[in-house]
């Protein structure tokens, strides 16, 4: 079963770290979006969520347009440019209403799913 | 392709040279399933739109056998066919081929189907074959109820274009449109709801609007809708004043805007008040889901599909998936962005259920930008999750462009618009 993910997983995420991510960080209740997972973000439902981004920044984030590409930014980056847009720190058009979509543990799986891509 | 790809899998797995063997000729190994899943099993997507083209290439990702039914050789979008109305863009620019879903080993099928067995789990085609599937997606789109207005029908859109499914019909409205003399009137019928893309018919009025300023200034732009709201409607009203005064004229349902006859003899239209005379009528009909979707009994009395939110699976029929604009989906819109992000969670619960693990948790984003003009562009976005009550907006996320915003904000997402439509089309045809 390990051969038959390491395979076809190469959408999902490798590794524990997006699960990680999601016990360290914690954040009040009231901050919480009302309909996300409490339980960790399984590799799964990171790339599910991730996958969304590729619709506006191309396929693996690799835009053939205006939008800026995500493909080769690390996760780090990635995460400090989404929790910029989510407080407002850095202007936006869109990146801001998507970006209060997701919580802390969200954005952290969602970068670490992006930045998978080599 | 896809048996390179199939063997290559299987290899890797360490299936035995006879289950290679059986699953290069497309037949599940019992000894392999019994260990991985079902690997073998053979997905079937219906319509090669942003909806099925995207479930087929993700299933295919993810190391699914799948095979694509579609009836056209490209593709042409409805986003952005309002800016071939408007003359910004040609019909080639709009238009996607299927080659590059073929190489990355998707089986595409140029045919239609005609029948769908639910109970005998397969498809019969117009050209005579039958298909087996062990899961079946259907994405159709929209078809339209010719019946709503009186003097409608298939044949008067050869007058009275609709141009609601691009291609043919958006060329024909076009032509007509660049025939128009200077001081006619362009009256756009719009539909009621629910009906695909939302913001649709209102870019469309500002696009064939900025044409006819710049090429025929002395004419009118009429909408008559049977609503009394429609989707960015401040901005696209605030956007309207400012860039052509008093060209745009929205006669909303409570005015009288509702149509309930057209003559395409004398190109009038029937309102609730008045009849009203167009040089060049466009009349957007009332909608249901795909017909394929209507025959096969997957639309409840909405004209739509009921869906478990989280797989898509057809409330009516197991074993069967229907996404995009078919399907009815809580709170994200019909529209090509939506269809795409279904498709990616139908895709991944697919896969799951074949693979025999557990089915992730799925989100979903939209994002539609309309152009109010070429250098003016305006958005609405959501991201969306499954609650008890459905698919749900999250709060606090989403929503649309600032009201008041500078030239260069909108100028910025007239820009992202064209980046967005490089980007769904790779993600989707790519």
């Amino acid at each position: 079963m390990q051969t038959v993910k390491s395979v076809i997983t190469w959408i999902v995420l490798g590794g524990s770290a997006a699960t990680l991510a999601a016990c360290t960080t914690t954040k009040p209740p009231a901050e919480k979006p009302a309909a996300a997972p409490a339980a960790p973000i399984t590799a799964a439902a990171a790339a599910n969520m991730g996958s969304n981004c590729f619709t506006c920044h191309g396929p693996e984030g690799r835009s053939p347009g205006s939008i800026p590409s995500l493909h080769g930014k690390t996760a780090e980056s990635l995460v400090k440019t989404l929790q910029d847009f989510k407080s407002g720190a850095r202007p936006s058009t869109v990146m801001a209403r998507h970006a209060k979509g997701y919580s802390d543990a969200e954005i952290a799986a969602i970068a670490k799913y992006i930045s998978s891509f080599k | 392709m896809s048996r390179i790809t199939r063997r290559d899998f299987l290899k890797f797995t360490g299936g035995a040279g006879a289950a290679s063997t059986l699953g290069m000729l497309g037949i599940s190994s019992t000894a392999h399933a019994a260990k991985h899943g079902n690997m073998g099993a053979h997905v079937v997507v219906v319509g090669g739109g942003f909806g099925g083209a995207t479930c087929a290439k993700y299933l295919k990702r993810a190391g699914i056998n799948v095979t694509l039914i579609e009836p056209s050789t490209k593709f042409v979008t409805c986003p952005f066919s309002n800016y071939v109305l408007g003359g910004t863009h040609k019909i080639e620019n709009i238009t996607h081929s299927y080659d590059a879903l073929r190489n990355s080993g998707v089986k595409v099928v140029r045919d239609t189907v005609t029948d769908i067995d639910a109970a005998g789990k397969s498809v019969k085609l117009k050209g005579g074959k039958t298909l087996k599937y062990d899961r079946l997606v259907v994405s159709p789109g929209i078809d339209f109820k010719w019946d709503a207005i009186k003097g409608y029908s298939e044949q008067a859109s050869q007058k009275m274009p609709h141009a609601w499914k691009a291609g043919p019909q958006t060329l024909l409205l076009r032509k007509q449109l660049e025939n128009m003399k200077d001081g006619g009137t362009f009256i756009l019928v719009a539909p009621p709801n629910p009906f695909r893309c939302p913001p649709g018919p209102y870019e469309r009025a500002s696009m064939v609007a900025y044409y006819l300023k710049n090429h025929k200034p002395k004419s009118k732009v009429l909408i008559l809708d049977p609503k009394d709201a429609f989707s960015k409607q401040g901005l696209f009203q605030d956007g309207w004043k400012k860039l052509y005064g008093n060209m745009i004229e929205w006669v909303p349902g409570k005015a009288g805007g509702k149509v309930s006859a057209v003559d395409t003899k004398t190109m009038t239209v029937t309102g609730e008040l008045d009849k009203f005379k167009g040089a060049v009528v466009n009349v957007i009909p009332a909608q249901t889901a795909g017909s394929i979707a209507l025959k096969a009994g997957l639309a409840n009395e909405s004209g739509f599909c009921p869906v478990d939110p989280k797989t898509f699976e057809s409330k009516i029929h197991k074993g069967i998936h229907v996404i995009g604009d078919s399907s009815i989906a809580g709170a994200l819109p019909k529209s090509g962005f939506a269809a795409n992000s279904e498709a990616k969670m139908c895709a991944s619960a697919i896969a799951a259920m074949i693979k025999g693990e557990p089915i992730a948790d799925v989100s979903f984003v939209n994002t539609c930008y309309s152009l109010i003009a070429p250098n003016y562009g305006i958005s609405v976005a959501g991201v969306y999750r499954v609650t008890e009550k459905g698919i749900a907006d999250v709060p606090g996320a989403g929503g649309v462009s600032p009201k008041e915003a500078t030239d260069t904000f909108r100028e910025e997402e007239a820009k992202y618009a064209l980046g967005w439509y490089a980007s769904i089309t790779a993600d989707t045809w790519g």
